[in-house]
């Protein structure tokens, strides 16, 4: 596969210097397989490759972007002539470089049995996280959906200036959402898992997760509003670190799109808290070589101990703030220009058993699930979530808690945080142990 | 376009014996996108992709196969995995397939198509926006405006012989503002699409939504915390149905209802909500976000009650749905691209207006929440559980209008909110939106008048005890 994407990428940088402007070829080729099962079937089997080229060209400080899917010598030329005519209508500005060519980590993120595995020993997979999960418990009535997928990439970036980058990786997942109901009540559960290496897929641990997490939650109702301590845990943590990742992004931060800027060298978390952003963990599923423009992959921490140590840098954000490219250029795939993203971004873990965190609570919030988190602003820092979990009365957990909303200022969220527990997980790209907040806003009944 | 005649022949290798069914989907686009922020025009792009997806059914199961490779051995190697991860048998004697064109029983006009109308023009109407909304105030700190169109051409065959053809084109218009004063940030959005061409401009006015949005963000930077409890909310028509796509709409969508997943579930005939409520989903409104003649199986768009006064009236189908139902699809089968397979989705939605003044409604409500502008929002279908934000929302005192609160959510049940709804009015706004199910995105559009709910969870910072 290198070899044909390689001579795409030469044809089209030829072009690009043929006409006299600087330029990006980046090329990917992807595989990807997903299987969804409902009462053992597989309900539905998807399976696609698709291959394509995007096109950046710099003239005179001016970008221009194309992509196709054609990869034709004339769609190619095609291509690379749109991304030019294109760019004679961006603003010029002096920020807009390609990268120097680079050494890259030694870093394997190709899983050879994910490659080798049979199509059946995966559907296999997925049919035994819905059959955990029945198990756990009679009151699971409903397997929405389950099932196990995984992608194959190659990557290839190259560009006038010499850069040439190659890696093809590869990554697997199981997932289930259900429902469990009694005579009363029905709620659903979902837990999910993605992995580098397939034979670290746990199909026990992902459908038991999603079965206890309904079950727990049924017959739940709203508490009296009032501020309280809240306990998050790990996979809501990770979705209020999704919150944090879009605030320490140079792309919102020099846009004034942050509550994060100008703060470098402050406090801006308890010191309790350390978030790292690490693109060189072998087992994360957002690892590589290089980012999308071909620079090195690194690891940053990026809140040490509270204090806000970097924010996270492309090639552009960083030449503007006069520093060097964190590696964190991000882009979905071949249709779009590079933007800024988190890796592997990490909420480090601490050293408190994960029960211990509600000792000495009078009255508190476990919170197991929250809605609408897409809702918090990442300018103002203000959030307004819905939110499910249990009660916590006298240093136990007691009833299941739901319709209620948790509301606060990010700002307000890092600096409470007096707990880290040692329970760490990974959902996807984002990792995080259970956290406490001395206090938020609960609005119930 | 590929030829019929090669359509025809990979429906015909890949529907074998034990195989229900049998469809190709052949898409190709055109996109542009222009984005501006920081006062310049950072970001522009063009693209070009095709693809073809097939899909293959056995006793309700799918095997969906996609690739960008259109040419016949690529085509035919896609078909060969799509039938064998089915277990079809490979051709016994097969029915040859006879592909018949269907007519749309409506059209869509477009008057200017994305690729009639110059970069350099569209350039133009994104800079004039960006400029209306700076000159609303100095509080105004970052504009964003973006102006995304495409334009496909789809062809659809199957193994019952329908041929479909089909030209469709979008065009969508978004305006971003960030007020500051005195360390308070506030935001104001604008949104306006349509399935139709550059055109749209006639209609709306990408300058006036620039002001709106800018102006919105100036106003919330004086909004007060938002009170937290239970209170009634008016829900103006401005903004737009959110609601009841996601709190209801979703619920209806007849794979949720079949799989066990809605409120809705054995509710046909039943009374679902206040008499005073209709419920419609209508993929047949000219230019509307949501509209289509044909959904992305071949079937014409259409026009369906979903609830009368109340009466839970019918479920929305796409092809396999309504098989497994006894029941024809209502044509709501969509898919965001060749890359996906189709799935129920909502066109465009709406309730019915009523016969209330929507200025007497606000009037007869002694204290409240009023919601002018909808924000994001979240739904659990099985319960009808739901949270929304509201970006643009007031304090009504004595049924007068007070001033605007920020950081307010919605939270309720959607079977109870449109049960508790006591006043409809006769006005209608529309929204519009991509909206998000199985990992895919389609256009929608949704609407409603002025309405009344008598109760809901308003979340706010400040708590009704002043804490």
């Amino acid at each position: 596969m290198e070899q044909i994407l390689r001579t795409v990428g030469e044809k089209t940088l030829n072009e690009a210097v043929h006409n006299g402007v600087e330029a990006e070829a980046f090329l990917m080729h992807t595989k990807e397989l997903s299987i969804e099962i409902v009462d053992g079937r597989v309900e539905t089997l998807k399976q696609a490759e698709e291959t394509g080229l995007g096109i950046r060209v710099i003239k005179d400080g001016r970008t221009g972007f194309a992509f196709t899917s054609d990869l034709s010598d004339k769609a190619v030329k095609n291509a690379v002539q749109d991304a030019i005519s294109i760019s004679v209508f961006t603003t010029q500005d002096e920020y807009q470089i390609l990268p120097e060519k680079a050494v890259y980590p030694d870093l394997q993120v190709f899983d050879q049995d994910t490659a080798a595995m049979s199509l059946e020993e995966k559907i296999e997979i997925a049919r035994s996280v819905e059959r955990c999960a029945k198990s756990v418990d009679m009151r699971i009535s409903i397997i929405e959906r389950s099932g196990y997928d995984d992608l194959e990439y190659c990557n290839l970036i190259m560009n006038s200036k010499g850069l040439y980058a190659y890696e093809t990786g590869n990554f697997s997942g199981i997932y289930i959402f259900l429902v469990a109901e009694d005579d009363n009540d029905a709620q659903n559960g979902f837990s999910t898992m993605s992995v580098r290496k397939v034979k670290d897929l746990s199909a026990a641990l992902v459908g038991k997760e999603a079965a206890v997490n309904a079950i727990r939650a049924l017959n739940a109702r709203p508490i009296r509003s009032g501020r309280m301590p809240v306990i998050l845990d790990p996979y809501v943590a990770t979705r209020f670190s999704g919150i944090i990742a879009s605030m320490v992004n140079a792309e919102a931060v020099q846009k004034g799109k942050s509550m994060f800027a100008g703060k470098i060298g402050e406090q801006v978390a308890s010191p309790l808290c350390t978030i790292i952003d690490d693109a060189t963990l072998e087992e994360g599923i957002a690892s590589g070589l290089f980012d999308s423009e071909g620079v090195p992959a690194q690891k940053k921490i990026v809140i040490e101990n509270g204090i806000l140590n970097t924010y996270l840098h492309n090639t552009y954000t960083a030449q503007k703030d006069r520093v060097v490219s964190t590696g964190n250029a991000q882009r979905g795939s071949f249709r779009g220009l590079p933007s800024v993203g988190s890796t592997n971004f990490i909420i480090a873990p601490g050293r408190e058993n994960k029960d211990s965190l509600i000792d000495g609570i009078d009255r508190g919030f476990y919170v197991t699930e929250v809605m609408g988190m897409h809702t918090a602003n990442p300018i103002s820092g203000d959030f307004s979530v819905g939110a499910a979990g249990i009660m916590i009365e006298n240093g136990v957990l007691t009833y299941p808690v739901r319709g209620v909303t948790m509301a606060g200022n990010m700002a307000e969220f890092l600096q409470n945080i007096d707990a880290a527990a040692s329970n760490f997980r990974f959902y996807g790209g984002k990792g995080s142990p259970s956290i406490r907040i001395k206090e938020l806003s609960i609005a119930g009944e | 376009m590929l030829d019929q005649c090669l359509l025809a022949e990979v429906v015909q290798f890949t529907y074998s014996k034990g195989i229900d069914f049998v469809e190709i989907y052949v898409e190709e686009k055109q996109a542009s996108n222009i984005f501006c922020e920081d006062d310049q025009i950072e970001k522009v792009y063009s693209g070009r992709e095709r693809g073809a997806g097939i899909r293959v059914v056995k006793d309700y199961n799918t095997a969906y196969v996609y690739t960008n490779d259109l040419s016949r051995n690529g085509l035919i190697k896609a078909a060969a995995i799509a039938r064998d991860a089915i277990h079809g048998e490979p051709s016994i004697a097969p029915q040859p397939i006879n592909l018949i064109k269907k007519e749309a029983a409506f059209h869509i006009n477009y008057q200017r198509l994305p690729e009639q109308v110059a970069f350099e023009e569209k350039i133009q109407y994104v800079l004039r926006a960006n400029q209306a909304a700076r000159k609303v105030s100095r509080l105004i700190r970052q504009v964003t405006v973006a102006a995304a169109d495409i334009h496909k051409k789809i062809q659809i065959a199957n193994s019952i012989g329908e041929y479909i053809e089909d030209d469709r084109s979008r065009v969508r218009l978004l305006v971003n503002t960030v007020s500051e004063s005195k360390g308070i940030i506030q935001t104001g959005y604008e949104s306006a699409g349509g399935v139709c061409g550059w055109e749209l401009l006639g209609e709306v006015s990408f300058d006036d939504m620039a002001v709106k949005a800018a102006e919105l963000s100036v106003r919330m930077l004086s909004a007060k915390p938002a009170p937290a409890g239970r209170m009634p909310v008016v829900m103006s028509s401005e903004a737009g149905g959110t609601m009841v796509h996601e709190a209801c709409g979703h619920g209806l969508e007849a794979d949720l209802i079949q799989k066990g997943l809605s409120v809705y579930r054995n509710k046909l005939g039943v009374q679902v909500a206040a008499p005073c409520v209709s419920v419609i989903d209508d993929a047949t409104i000219a230019n509307k976000y949501g509209s289509f003649s044909f959904d992305d199986e071949g079937t014409p768009g259409q026009r369906t009650v979903l609830i009368e006064d109340g009466i839970l009236k019918n479920y929305l189908y796409d092809r396999l749905t309504a098989k497994k139902d006894g029941r024809v699809s209502t044509g709501n089968g969509r898919r965001e691209s060749y890359q996906h397979k189709p799935v129920v989705r909502m066109s465009n939605t709406l309730i019915s207006p009523g016969k209330e003044n929507p200025e007497e409604i606000i009037a007869a409500t002694s204290q409240g929440l009023l919601v002018k502008k909808m924000g994001g929002g979240q739904v659990n279908t099985t319960n009808g559980d739901f949270v929304f934000d509201v970006q643009e929302g007031y304090v009504i005192q004595d049924g007068k209008i007070k001033h605007p609160v920020r950081g307010a959510t919605l939270s309720g049940n959607g079977p109870l909110a449109l049960a508790n709804i006591d006043k409809v009015g006769n006005d209608l706004g529309f929204s519009i939106g991509i909206c998000g199910k199985d990992g895919q995105g389609v256009p929608v559009a949704d609407a409603q008048p002025t309405i009344r709910i008598k109760e809901l969870t308003v979340g706010g910072t400040m708590l009704a005890n002043g804490t």
